[in-house]
C-alpha cells in the first residue's frame, strides 16, 4: 500500500532534522577560558579564597531548580566515570579528605592522618559522629567496605578502582581509626580520596542492596535522594542533622536549601532560555555560545573556572607510529596550529590560548614554558624541511621518497560536533601536511585505541585535582596493556619523563615536587606528545537571587551546601 | 471463524517480524565493530583495569562466540528476559518501563491532536474555492516540511520564553505536555489533512454524492455523513503507522523538551553500545508496529464492507 511507504518516508524527515539540530550546537564541546591574567608569569593562577568558603550566613528554606545537560544513569559514583559525579558527589556524599584553596590536603570525615616514612601506610583518625542517611554509622569498617567496593570487579568501576590501584589492604585499628596499606608510595592517594568518585557510601547499603545503589544511593552528605527518574531528573531533600561539612568551606550545620530539583535538559539553547525565563534558578552546564548574552543580563550571574589537571589538547599524537614517531614532525605540527584562530572560532571570542601541558590553576603549574610551542609557521616549515619532507606533490602536500606527508586523526562522534579538528586540518594544510579526519562512534574508537590502531586522536582532556594527572596521561606505565586500559594515548615512552613522574608520585616534599613537576612540564614541551590548545572550563549560570554559591576545591564545580535564596524566592 | 483465522495468521506473522527485528539488530550491532566491553568501560574518561574488563566480558557473555551469544539471547528472549542494561545496571524491562508511560502519553496526545486538527480541516476545505484549498494545502505543506526541531524551537520561543504560558521542559505536569504534543502532532496533522482532502476531493465527485445532493441532502450532511466514512481507509492506515513511528519521532521531541522517554533512552543506548537496551527498544518498536498493523487490519473490517465480504 503506497500510504505506508509515503508515511514511512515522511517520518524520516524530522529525524534528519534532529541530526541538523545537533550540528547547530557546534562548538559546545570545547569549553572556554576566563579573560584573566594568569599569563602573568611567576606563579600559577589562583582564584580568590572567598570562592571556596562561605562568606556570610544564609537564610534556610526554598527549592533550587537546576538544569544540567546529561544524566549519569547511575548514582553509585564508584561505578561511573561521568563528569557529573563531581558536583553530585558533593550533594549526596562526603569524602575522607578535602583540598584547601592551595590544593593541600585538609580534613573532612578524617580529622587527621599520618603517613609512614616509606609512604606505604596511611592511618586515618575519623570523625566519630557521622551517620549515613540510612542510620548506619561511619567508622573504620565503613572506610574498608568502601575501598573494597570500589575495586570489586562486580562494581565495574571505570575510574575509582584505577585511582586506588596501589591499595593492598586495610585494618580496623579501633572503631574510628583505620590503617590502609599500599603496595608502593603513592602521594596522590590523598588527592584522589578527595574526589567525588571515591566518596563514602553507606556500608549497610553496599552490603545489603548492592543492586540498588545506582538508583537509591545512600550517603552521608547534606542532601538525600527523594526520587531519581532517569532521563528526567533527581530530587534531593535536605538532611536536617547534617553537621560535618569540610572545615575549609566554613559552614556548620545542615544546608540552607530545603530541596534541590535537578532536570536533565540536553539542548543548550533550551538550558539558556529556560534559565532566563525563570523556569530554572541555576544551570550547571551553561552553553558557551550564550555566555555573552548571559553577561549582559542583569538578573543572571555567570561563573567560569578552569578545570584542574590537563588542558584541552587539540591533537594527541601516537608517538609509536609514523609520521608522529618523529619528534621533529610533532614539533612542526605544534608550531603550525594557530591557537588564537582556533580560540576565536571555538570560543565565541572569549577563549584564551594555551601552549603548555598543565591547567593553569593546578598545583605546581609552572608558567615558564608557555611560549616554547608558540605558533610559528616559518619554524614549522623549517622543521619539516629538516625532517626531510622537502618535495611537494601535485596536490601541494609535502612528500619524501614519493610518499605524502599524511596522517589520520580519529575524532569521537558526539552529539555536538566541534569545529576544532577541521581548523587543525586547515592549519596543517598550510605547511603541506595532509591530516585526514576520521569520525567514529565510541565502540570503534575505544577498540582502535586499545589495539594501537591510530596515528593521532583529536581532542582530549583529563581533569584531576593533582599534577599527577600528567602521570596518568604521559607515563609509560599508563600505556594500554594487558593490565588495564590506560590514558597514555600518545603511547609516549620517555625514560626522562617516567623517572620524573614516578619520583613525584613518591615525594612528599613541596619543594621537591615543585622542582620535579617543573622539569616534567619542561620535558613535555620538548617531547611534544600532544598539542595543548586551551584550558577547559566549567561554566555555570544562575539567577542573581541565588546566593552563597561556592566552588569545590577539587573539581571547581559548584557546592550547594552553602547556597540559599534571597527573600521572596523561598516558597 | 474467518476473523479468528485472520487474527492468528497476523499474530504468527507478527512474531516472525519480531524475531527478524531482533536478529537484524543483533547482527547490525555486532557488525559495526568495536569491543563492547571497551565501549562500556573504555570511554575517553575511563581507566578500567583488566579484572573489571574480564568481569564485564564474562558476566555479559561477551567472551563467547557470536553464535552462542545469539542463541543465548534468543533463549532468554523466549523466557521473556531482555537482559540487563550495560550502562544503567538495571534490567532492560525496568529501564524501558520507567520511560514507556511518558512516550505513550506523548504519542497518544500527538495522534489525538493530529486527528482533531486534520479531520475538520480537510472536511471543511475539500472541494472549496481555489484560494481556500490553496491556503489550506499551502499551510499543510509548510507544516509537514518543517523539521520538528525547528517547529519545536519556534513554539518554545513564543509560548515559553516570550509569553511564559507553558513550561519549556519537564514531564510531570500536564502543561509540559502541550508543546511536545503540538510539535509531534502538527506536522502529522498536516500530512493526514492533505491525504484526507485529496481522498475527499475524489469522493465528492462520485455519482452517489451527486445523487445525495440531488435528493436535497445538506452540504454538511454530505461531507460528514457520506464522504468522510469513505475517506477513512487511508486515514486509518496512515494514522496507525504514524502512531507506531512516534518512538522515532520522540527522539527529537524528547531531547528538545527535555522530556523523559524511550526516544532519549534509545539515543543514549545507541551511543554507548548498550546492546541489550538497543535490542529491547527495537523489539518494542517492532511490537508496536505489529500490533498497530493488526489493529488497523481489524479496523478495515469495520470501516470497509468490501473487506468483510471477502
Amino acid at each position: 500500500m503506497d500510504f505506508r511507504r509515503l508515511a514511512l518516508s515522511l517520518i524520516m524527515l524530522p529525524l534528519l532534522g534532529g541530526g541538523l539540530a545537533s550540528v547547530l550546537e557546534a562548538g559546545n564541546s570545547g569549553g572556554e577560558s576566563e579573560n584573566s591574567n594568569y599569563r602573568a608569569s611567576g606563579d600559577r593562577f589562583r582564584y580568590p579564597a572567598r570562592d571556596y568558603s562561605e562568606q556570610s550566613g544564609g537564610t534556610p528554606g526554598g527549592t533550587l531548580k537546576v538544569s544540567v545537560a546529561s544524566d549519569t544513569g547511575n548514582l553509585d559514583l564508584h561505578s561511573i566515570s561521568h563528569t557529573n559525579a563531581e558536583w553530585l558527589g558533593r550533594i549526596l556524599y562526603d569524602n575522607l579528605v578535602y583540598l584547601d584553596e592551595q590544593g593541600e590536603i585538609s580534613p573532612w570525615l578524617a580529622k587527621s592522618w599520618t603517613v609512614s616514612p616509606d609512604g606505604k601506610t596511611y592511618t586515618f583518625h575519623l570523625l566519630d559522629d557521622v551517620t549515613f542517611s540510612d542510620g548506619s554509622k561511619f567508622n573504620a569498617k565503613a572506610v574498608l567496605v568502601n575501598l573494597e567496593h570500589m575495586r570489586d570487579p562486580a562494581t565495574k568501576s571505570p575510574l575509582a578502582a584505577a585511582y586506588i590501584d596501589p591499595y593492598v589492604d586495610g585494618k580496623v585499628v579501633d572503631e574510628y581509626t583505620v590503617q590502609l596499606n599500599l603496595r608502593e608510595a603513592y602521594t596522590p592517594f590523598l588527592n584522589v580520596l578527595a574526589q567525588s568518585w571515591l566518596a563514602m557510601e553507606s556500608p549497610k547499603a553496599i552490603r545489603e542492596k548492592p543492586k540498588e545503589l545506582g538508583e537509591a544511593p545512600v550517603g552521608s552528605g547534606p542532601f538525600v535522594v527523594e526520587s531519581y527518574t532517569r532521563q528526567q531528573g533527581i530530587k534531593f531533600v535536605r538532611r536536617k542533622d547534617y553537621n560535618w561539612s569540610p572545615a575549609i568551606i566554613k559552614h556548620s550545620g545542615p544546608a540552607y536549601l530545603n530541596r534541590i530539583e535537578i532536570q536533565f535538559v540536553p539542548e543548550a539553547t533550551v538550558r539558556y532560555a529556560s534559565l532566563t525565563s525563570g523556569q530554572f534558578d541555576f544551570t550547571i552546564d551553561a552553553p558557551p555560545q550564550s555566555i555573552a548574552a548571559m553577561r549582559s543580563d542583569q538578573t543572571l550571574v555567570v561563573d567560569r573556572r578552569i578545570r584542574q589537571g590537563n588542558p584541552f589538547r587539540g591533537i594527541i599524537f601516537n608517538t609509536s607510529k609514523p609520521p608522529f614517531d618523529e619528534v621533529t614532525v610533532r614539533r612542526a605540527v605544534a608550531a603550525a596550529i594557530d591557537r588564537e584562530g582556533i580560540a576565536q572560532l571555538a570560543g565565541f571570542g572569549e577563549l584564551e590560548p594555551k601552549a603548555d601541558f598543565l591547567a593553569a590553576n593546578t598545583r605546581f603549574y609552572d608558567p615558564a614554558f608557555q611560549n616554547v610551542l608558540r605558533y610559528d609557521v616559518a619554524e614549522a616549515n623549517r622543521l619539516l624541511d629538516q625532517a626531510g619532507w622537502t618535495q611537494k606533490d601535485g596536490a601541494g602536500f609535502r612528500s619524501k621518497g614519493g610518499e605524502r606527508l599524511s596522517a589520520e586523526m580519529l575524532v569521537l562522534q558526539t552529539v555536538s560536533t566541534s569545529a576544532v579538528p577541521a581548523a587543525i586540518q586547515s592549519d596543517l594544510k598550510k605547511i603541506g601536511f595532509e591530516l585526514k579526519l576520521v569520525q567514529i562512534p565510541l565502540a570503534q574508537y575505544a577498540d582502535r585505541r586499545a589495539a594501537n590502531n591510530y596515528q593521532a586522536i583529536g581532542g582530549g582532556v583529563w581533569h584531576t585535582n593533582t599534577p599527577d594527572g600528567l602521570y596518568i596521561v604521559y607515563d609509560s606505565n599508563e600505556i594500554t596493556s594487558n593490565r588495564r586500559i590506560g590514558q597514555n594515548i600518545s603511547r609516549l615512552q620517555d625514560s626522562v619523563l617516567d623517572d620524573l613522574l614516578q619520583r613525584a608520585r613518591q615525594s612528599n616534599d613541596p619543594k621537591d615536587l615543585a622542582d620535579l613537576y617543573s622539569k616534567v612540564q619542561k620535558r613535555l614541551t620538548e617531547v611534544v606528545p600532544a598539542v595543548p590548545l586551551y584550558d577547559n572550563y566549567s561554566i555555570v549560570g544562575y539567577k542573581s537571587y541565588v546566593k552563597g554559591i561556592i566552588f569545590d576545591t577539587s573539581h571547581n564545580t559548584p557546592i550547594f551546601t552553602t547556597a540559599w535564596l534571597s527573600q521572596g524566592k523561598r516558597l | 471463524m474467518m476473523l479468528w483465522r485472520r487474527i492468528f495468521l497476523r499474530i504468527g506473522a507478527g512474531i516472525g517480524a519480531l524475531w527478524g527485528a531482533a536478529t537484524l539488530t543483533f547482527i547490525a550491532i555486532n557488525l559495526t565493530g568495536g569491543d563492547t566491553a571497551l565501549a562500556i568501560l573504555g570511554g575517553p574518561d575511563a581507566l578500567p583495569t583488566e579484572q573489571v574488563l574480564h568481569r564485564v566480558r564474562s558476566e555479559y557473555g561477551l567472551d563467547k562466540p557470536l553464535v552462542e551469544q545469539y542463541a543465548r539471547y534468543l533463549w532468554q528472549l523466549v523466557q521473556g528476559d531482555l537482559g540487563e542494561s550495560y550502562t544503567l545496571r538495571i534490567t532492560v524491562i525496568k529501564a524501558i518501563g520507567q520511560q514507556l508511560a511518558a512516550t505513550t502519553q506523548l504519542s497518544l496526545c500527538g495522534t489525538a491532536l493530529a486527528l482533531a486538527v486534520s479531520i475538520p480541516c480537510a472536511v471543511l476545505t475539500a472541494k472549496r474555492k481555489a484560494w481556500i484549498v490553496s491556503l489550506a494545502s499551502g499551510l499543510e505543506l509548510v507544516l509537514s516540511s518543517t523539521p520538528s526541531f525547528v517547529l519545536g524551537t519556534l513554539l518554545l520561543l513564543v509560548f515559553s520564553f516570550q509569553l511564559h504560558i507553558l513550561p519549556a521542559t519537564g514531564t510531570e505536569e500536564w502543561q509540559s505536555l502541550v508543546l511536545p504534543a503540538l510539535t509531534l502532532g502538527l506536522p502529522v496533522s498536516a500530512l493526514l489533512g492533505q491525504v484526507l482532502r485529496r481522498e475527499l476531493d475524489d469522493i465528492l465527485e462520485q455519482p452517489f454524492i451527486v445523487m445525495a445532493r440531488a435528493r436535497g441532502m445538506s452540504d454538511a450532511g454530505v461531507r460528514l455523513g457520506r464522504a468522510l466514512g469513505h475517506a477513512m481507509i487511508p486515514l486509518v492506515t496512515m494514522s496507525g503507522f504514524l502512531f507506531a513511528s512516534f518512538v522515532g519521532l520522540a527522539v527529537v521531541v524528547e531531547t528538545l523538551f527535555a522530556r523523559q522517554g524511550v526516544g532519549r533512552l534509545l539515543v543514549d543506548a545507541t551511543t554507548n553500545k548498550d546492546v541489550p537496551l538497543v535490542l529491547g527498544i527495537t523489539l518494542l518498536c517492532a511490537a508496536i508496529y505489529v500490533s498497530v498493523s493488526l489493529v488497523v487490519d481489524l479496523l478495515y473490517l469495520i470501516i470497509d464492507p468490501r473487506v468483510r465480504a471477502s
